[in-house]
């Protein structure tokens, strides 16, 4: 029995505002196996635990924090340009109920 | 002209054999073609007008975007239907700076979907067909450059390259794709895939080419934190040719054919042909020797890159809700309304990777997948570092052979794990500079090698990817079909 | 039942105070014109990238040195993984594996009584749009979008109502001598989650904990607070706390209730995960030492300054630190050499109400401390009286004068003894009857004569030598 089960990909893809089909769901399965299983290779490599992840592509990026100097707001055309419903100056959906 | 390097066609410019209207002119008749052939484009600017010619080596010449890069005021899809429909009011900082030099946009080019494929199969548009072998893949998922270039539509075309997305269409293309080092180029306006991973490329017929367009395009921008100040590297006149004394490795488990259980008479051919690339290089003066990395390590490269690039790419798509861009649903409830716009908008292949990359995400999981894929991508990049300080670089062959047939091809995390199709991915675990040349065919098809330095010695592996170019004879090679 | 003890801990957001936006340059001010302080990461146009504002983060670190933190030595951002159209990016920049600052400690006043309040860590995140509710449609302001917050997340240490209200005000008050917030109540500048829950009195676990989601206000916090501790209280006497859960709840202010929200078990799984996009940032000793070097003196230790140095009163050091800017009003005076509480007095009462009713910042205030010292001064040495010194005090105001302006001859009080002394022997000889009235016996005639001079000088004779003189010409 896997640890994976069809109900488990159907929630993850409800969280992330989508659905799937049957076939969809399954090859997500299959590769839960395939990933699950190289997962399991990562974990027994030597000294794997000791490594700090790495999160950024770079370790020793120069930073420089930006000046707090404000610019002027984009025009409203474009903040709506693209928008497929608005209401005035602002951008309109269904009723967001709290 | 447009299937000229670019400094010819400066030259011609300069000359005024010919004008940047007519080139524009000539690159927007070309791209009917391949469109017509290969389906390489999201859209082409039939109204792309010339531009003056100026010192700058790109002015007047006519380019290609990949469609992931957004546009002022041009359709910029990303090749899905969540963006069908979307008018970017902003230029990403790359294109900006290449139309500020008067470099002419005659097309946007196919990916996969968000550059979440490596086959150029997934575009909203359709399959991307190969200039060489229409039943083969371009490889992805900068698959409309690299099949436009390789076509001669133009000199170069941008791409973006988050695991091998500029360097594996180049290969099975016969073209130069080349990935800068992390941060050289700015990422303000390229749609986001893997964003510790993704990096701006360029896809030429040539490496001077390849140096010319990222000198015009690289620099620090206040709008991208993670780039850095270059101002000091000039890759184009780095390119001396000389690379005596230099020194590269190869990686011996993925370059011995006997490590391969009945290879294909493909696979065969690929690696002699790389070995005679190696010779090659030694001709040039270059020490090549072959360095062991354990197998388990190369085999769980391709699955540090999916739970990494997954993960971040969950993340990077949940902008789009249909809110603010994108062909919005009519469903009159508003979660009914997001959920609609993003079953319908995506391809199949992406919402499986967003779940893969939630699920690797999730509390509960984060520290035995996400977390440990990390540790492992810096594992690898040390070892990466460690042999960088005695080599100038990594050369290896770029996947299995040539390109792929398209029918029976499935782009989904495989069952065995090749990593001879997936080590280019180490470029992006360590944000290292890697190019990819082609070094001739096997089945009349083109094949590729790569080399991959250290970070910020982009100079270095230019140079070295120049020179042995110059012993091989596919230097500005334009797809045969496409002739 | 035995006694029971609530426990609360606190969640505290407070929008920030600069020129643009945490992680975009578009202003960061108060715009009612919607969607008109907008940059184009403030609605994730794909491609966008946060830039993080270097303001924001001193800011942040100031505070987190002003709460007794210990800061990282390489501060980065986590992304918090949510869907809602508020939330443009799909994700909000926030930090939790290494925020500004952790382990704080702070001491606050509750009732002339200091406690000590834990703070378990401090960090910097955005604000997101705000949304306005219509019959069956909503609209999008991205305005607030990418405005500062700083959120600070006590441990579960308060024990009533009044503890985190105190709290609450304490910080605020922080806030704004830092500069780095207006926390504007009434702007909703302040929102809190508020988390209780009630244990036995001698119990060692605390009970379960239900958390309140974005209280607005300050009240609002303390009816929270009262209403969950009444409602887990009253279910466990009822033998029925099984039924309070470990659950998100939020407050109804129409019915002065809280309501379910969601249960643990549906509790979102953010998927937190490091920000690639803005690399790890390095905070120096240095640069440390230089922000602590701008932290002012904070209320408290000034107060306790006026009333244990300068002999105040606790009301009047209260009222003195409530704003920092009459706080630093009052120490220039003091600086200046007013006596403290002579400033005291004129501060909290004529400079204050007058500020209050003209609705103006004691910055703007024409009578700075040197003029104050001026009119304090003449009285001090006799030259006017308290009564004349309230009239000049308007004068100057009326006018933007100086004080002394109003010190002349003709204006100013008679306290030239020989001028007096002229003045009353001139009135004495033409009140003779009255004189001999006052000598046989009709002794409340000494106000009479101290009136007719006040009327001849028009009010201006120096009353306490007016008095002496008469005293002396009269009784001797």
């Amino acid at each position: 029995m896997s640890k994976f089960t069809k109900e488990m990909v159907d929630s993850y893809a409800n969280k992330l505002l989508f659905n799937l089909t049957g076939e969809e769901n399954q090859m997500v399965l299959d590769e839960f196996e395939v990933i699950d299983k190289t997962i399991d290779l990562i974990n027994k490599i030597d000294g794997i635990d000791k490594l700090e992840p790495m999160t950024h592509a770079l370790d020793d990026f120069v930073v420089d924090l930006r000046d707090d100097i404000s610019e002027e707001s984009i025009e409203l055309k474009d903040v709506l340009r693209n928008a497929g419903a608005t209401e005035g100056r602002e951008i309109e959906v269904p009723k967001v109920v709290e | 002209m447009v299937d000229k390097s670019i400094l010819e066609i400066h030259k011609a410019l300069e000359n005024g054999t010919i004008t940047s209207a007519e080139l524009v002119n000539e690159s927007l008749n070309k791209s009917r073609e391949v469109q017509e052939k290969y389906n390489a484009f999201v859209s082409i600017i039939a109204d792309a007008k010339g531009t003056d010619v100026t010192d700058s080596l790109v002015s007047g010449i006519p380019f290609g975007v990949k469609d992931n890069f957004s546009t002022k005021d041009i359709l910029t899809t990303g090749s899905s239907n969540t963006l069908n429909n979307y008018v970017p009011i902003f230029n990403a900082t790359a294109v900006g700076k290449l139309l500020n030099a008067g470099a002419v946009i005659t097309n946007k080019t196919v990916l996969d979907e968000f550059g979440l494929g490596g086959t150029g199969t997934t575009g909203h548009t359709g399959v991307v067909k190969n200039p060489w072998d229409i039943t083969r893949m371009c490889a992805g998922s900068s698959a409309g450059s690299a099949c436009a270039v390789a076509a001669g539509v133009y000199p170069f075309a941008l791409g973006s390259d988050t695991g091998d997305s500029v360097r594996k269409p180049a290969a099975y293309c016969g073209i130069v794709g080349y990935k800068p080092t992390y941060g050289m180029i700015s990422r303000f306006g390229l749609f986001p895939f893997a964003s510790s991973l993704d990096t701006v490329g360029v896809l030429t017929r040539n490496v001077e080419d390849a140096a010319i367009v990222t000198d015009v395009m690289k620099g620090k921008d206040s709008h991208d934190m993670t780039t850095w100040d270059s101002s000091n590297m000039h890759l184009k006149n780095a390119l001396t040719g000389d690379v005596k004394g230099k020194k590269l490795f190869y990686i011996k488990e993925l370059c011995d054919i006997n490590n391969y259980n009945n290879p294909s008479k493909e696979l065969v051919e690929h690696l002699e042909n790389f070995h005679k690339t190696l010779w090659l290089c030694k001709e040039l003066g270059i020490e090549v020797s072959g360095e062991s990395i354990d197998q388990e390590i190369l085999n769980a490269i391709g699955s540090v890159y999916v739970v990494i690039s997954c993960a971040e790419a969950t993340s990077n798509l949940s902008n789009l809700t249909g809110i603010i861009y994108g062909p919005r649903s009519d469903k009159k409830n508003i979660n009914d309304m997001m959920i609609d716009y993003r079953t319908e908008g995506f391809s199949p292949l992406i919402k499986r990777r967003l779940v893969i990359g939630s699920y690797v995400l999730q509390k509960e999981n984060q520290e035995r997948y996400f977390k440990n894929a990390q540790k492992l991508r810096r594992l690898i990049v040390n070892l990466m570092k460690e042999f960088f300080e005695k080599y100038d670089g990594l050369i290896l062959p770029v996947s299995c052979g040539s390109a792929k047939l398209l029918d029976g091809s499935i782009d989904k995390v495989s069952r065995e794990a090749m990593a001879l199709e997936d080590h280019l991915q180490i470029g992006n675990f360590g944000g290292f500079p890697s190019i990819t040349i082609p070094n001739g065919f096997v089945n009349d098809l083109p094949v590729g090698v790569n080399i991959t330095g250290n970070c910020y010695d982009d100079e270095n592996v230019l140079n070295l990817a120049y020179a042995l170019e110059s012993k091989m004879p596919c230097k500005n090679q334009i797809a045969k079909e496409a002739n | 039942m035995k006694k029971q003890i609530a426990v609360i801990g606190l969640e505290m957001h407070c929008e920030m105070k600069s020129n643009s936006k945490v992680f975009s340059s578009a202003a960061n001010s108060y715009n009612e014109t919607p969607n008109s302080n907008i940059q184009l990461l403030d609605m994730a146009f794909p491609g966008t990238l946060p830039v993080v504002n270097k303001k924001c983060v001193k800011d942040a670190l100031k505070v987190s040195l002003a709460l007794n933190c210990s800061q990282p030595e390489y501060m980065y951002f986590d992304r918090k993984n949510y869907y809602y159209p508020d939330l443009p990016k799909g994700y909000q920049i926030t930090q939790m594996d290494s925020p500004v600052g952790v382990n704080g400690k702070i001491e606050i006043e509750v009732n002339d009584k200091l406690i000590p309040v834990l703070i378990h860590d401090v960090h910097l995140e955005e604000d997101t749009a705000s949304l306005d509710h219509y019959f069956d449609t909503s609209t999008i302001d991205y305005n607030r979008c990418g405005v500062p917050l700083l959120e600070l997340v006590t441990e579960p240490c308060l024990h009533s109502a009044e503890e985190a209200v105190a709290f609450i005000n304490h910080i605020i008050q922080m806030y704004r001598y830092m500069d780095v917030s207006d926390a504007d109540t009434k702007r909703g500048q302040v929102r809190c989650d508020v988390n209780v829950s009630i244990m036995d009195e001698d119990a060692k676990d605390f009970g379960t904990r239900v958390e309140v989601k974005n209280v607005n206000s300050i009240s609002g916090v303390q009816d929270v607070i009262n209403y969950e501790i009444k409602r887990q209280t009253e279910l466990k006497e009822q033998g029925r706390y099984s039924e309070v859960e470990q659950e998100t709840r939020r407050w109804n202010e129409e019915t002065m209730s809280t309501i379910r929200m969601r249960s643990k078990v549906d509790a979102i799984d953010y998927k937190y995960f490091v920000e690639p996009n803005i690399p790890k940032y390095r905070i120096t000793k240095e640069w440390l030492s230089e922000i602590k070097s701008e932290i002012p003196k904070l209320h408290l230790e000034r107060k306790y300054n006026y009333i244990e140095s300068l002999g105040l009163s606790s009301y009047d050091a209260g009222v003195l630190v409530k704003n920092k800017d009459i706080s630093d009003y009052f120490e220039e005076c003091v600086k200046i050499g007013i006596d403290a509480k002579m400033a005291s007095n004129w501060i909290t009462t004529s400079i204050m109400g007058y500020l209050n009713n003209e609705e103006i910042d004691i910055k703007d205030f024409y009578i700075n401390p040197k003029r104050l010292k001026d009119l304090i001064d003449a009285i001090n040495s006799g030259v006017i009286s308290n009564k004349q010194a309230k009239e000049i005090f308007n004068k100057v105001l009326e006018t933007k004068k100086e004080v002394k302006d109003f010190l002349s001859s003709d204006n100013a009080q008679i306290s030239d003894a020989d001028t007096l002394i002229s003045l009353i022997d001139n009135i004495l000889g033409n009140n003779k009857a009255q004189i001999d009235d006052y000598h046989n016996g009709k002794t409340n005639l000494f106000d009479y004569f101290v009136g007719q001079v006040m009327k001849e000088t028009r009010g201006k004779a120096n009353p306490v030598l007016t008095k002496e003189i008469l005293n002396k010409k009269l009784n001797s």
